[in-house]
């Protein structure tokens, strides 16, 4: 059975888990490989799954590994509303 | 030869790669991630449409290089091929550009508002007053471009330690944690921070940081080809992933990688302006890089004593660094 860990960017278990054995072994490089946390939902549905996933191959705590960046905005904003144009 | 490379963006792993092919011994030192710098940032865009004759001979090698690295490295950069317009309020400034790359024998069209609506449909005519269109301009998508560049160097024998800021201690010295290790010659492609490395070697340059905003939307299904700025700093493309990848040209003065809701606003204004079907899209995320700049739009390039300059890209690093990498490997190879 193939486990989907992102469904944004259609990522399994196994895709992740194939990056980090390439060498893609902390947060900030798995994301920029993968693309993972990187499509609309961003990271919201699968960022806890890769943490656990890398935790496990690399053996260390998912504080010691850390969260990725944040970026704003927290949820889609669209542009009419962001130019202040709601016609 | 023994070189040091300090920078893992793309002059830097560029100019380890082909020093690694003409037989070097090449470690490549990134402070955080590769793709941290400028060149993990980038909208990536690809041109030669440069007032200066150099450049424009040098963005034409840097798009050749791309395409034979893709098949040298087998990775995919994500390069398409749909042109790059620059638009202009400034008609008869834009057409002295126009003639003055066409007589250094560039492909470049100037073209009317109406013409670039035939390019692009949902242009807004009334946002521009004249475009100049170069056909063979690209998008490129950075990150793969890097990883590329890591995997081909790395095939080659070169070592790239991430998560590894290096110190400068003198010409031919540089300190890693805590251990001083000694080059025939250390390469300074730290991007936004070449200028710190230089001012501890005494080393004097003109570079200044830009700090620049970009965002990128939901995906749609792929349909605006070229790659757009315009004069007022306003630029966007599209990506192989459908995103519409857009930003503000930066300005220089502050260093910092905050995000602001100013860009933003500003961005939607100028954005829904000149395509005005974009109005119902949604910005998905937005962050901001860091670039170093020359007061001549020239690389920073060549020998100052024991070390080599490859910094000072500014805005145009995507569609330049290659092919000053392949100048600077054979210029270090003949030292
Ligand atoms: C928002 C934005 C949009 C852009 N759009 C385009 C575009 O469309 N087209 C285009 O051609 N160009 C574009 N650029 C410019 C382009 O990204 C840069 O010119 C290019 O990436 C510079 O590459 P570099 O390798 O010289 O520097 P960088 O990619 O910044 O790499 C330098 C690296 O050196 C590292 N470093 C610094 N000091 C040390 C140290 N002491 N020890 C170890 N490592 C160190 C840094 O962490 C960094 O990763 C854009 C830039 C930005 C910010």
């Amino acid at each position: 059975m193939r486990k989907v860990v992102c469904r944004c960017e259609d990522l399994s278990e196994e895709d992740i888990i194939h990056a980090i054995e390439l060498g893609f072994k902390d947060i900030e490089s798995l994301k920029r490989f993968t693309g993972a946390m990187t499509g609309p939902c961003q990271g919201k549905g699968c960022m806890m799954h890769i943490l656990r996933i890398l935790s496990q191959k690399t053996g260390k705590s998912v504080e010691e590994i850390g969260v990725t960046t944040q970026r704003q905005p927290v949820n889609p904003v669209p542009l009419y509303i962001l130019s202040g144009d709601e016609k | 030869m023994k070189v040091a490379v300090i920078g893992g963006g793309i002059s830097g792993l560029g100019v380890a790669y082909f020093l690694a092919k003409l037989g070097a011994e090449v470690e490549v030192f990134e402070q955080k991630y590769l793709l941290y710098g400028a060149s993990g940032r980038n909208s990536g865009g690809i041109t030669a449409q440069f007032m200066d004759k150099e450049l424009i001979e040098m963005a034409l090698r840097t798009m050749k290089l791309y395409e034979k690295l893709q098949s040298e490295i087998k990775f995919n950069f994500l390069l398409r091929k749909g042109g790059y317009l620059k638009l202009s309020d400034n008609p008869r400034e834009l057409e002295k550009e126009v003639e003055y790359q066409k007589s250094a024998g560039l492909k470049v069209k100037f073209l009317s508002p109406e013409d670039v609506k035939e390019i692009f449909p949902d242009i807004n005519t009334n946002a521009f007053k004249a475009a100049s269109y170069f056909k063979d301009g690209a998008v490129i998508f950075p990150w793969p471009v890097i990883w590329g560049l890591a995997k081909g160097c790395r095939e080659l024998g070169v070592k790239i330690y991430d998560w590894t800021p290096a110190e400068v201690v003198s010409e031919t010295e540089v300190k890693v944690k805590n251990e001083v290790k000694k080059y025939d010659v250390i390469v300074n492609a730290a991007g936004a921070w070449s200028a710190e490395i230089n001012n501890k070697l005494g080393i004097k340059n003109d570079l200044r940081v830009v700090k620049e905003e970009i965002c990128v939307t939901e995906s749609l299904r792929p349909y605006i080809d070229p790659y757009i700025i315009h004069s007022n700093g306003l630029y966007l493309s599209q990506s192989m992933r459908g995103e519409i990848v857009g930003g503000i040209v930066g300005k220089a003065g502050e260093k910092s990688l905050d995000s602001s809701l100013d860009f933003l606003v500003k961005y939607a204004k100028l954005a829904t302006k000149l395509v005005p079907k974009l109005r119902g899209l949604s910005i998905l995320r937005q962050w901001s890089g860091v670039y170093d700049e020359t007061k001549n739009g020239k690389p920073n390039f060549g020998f100052t004593g024991k070390v080599f300059q490859l910094n000072g890209f500014g805005k145009n690093g995507m569609s330049l660094a290659l092919a000053y990498a392949e100048k600077a490997s054979k210029e270090i190879m003949k030292s």
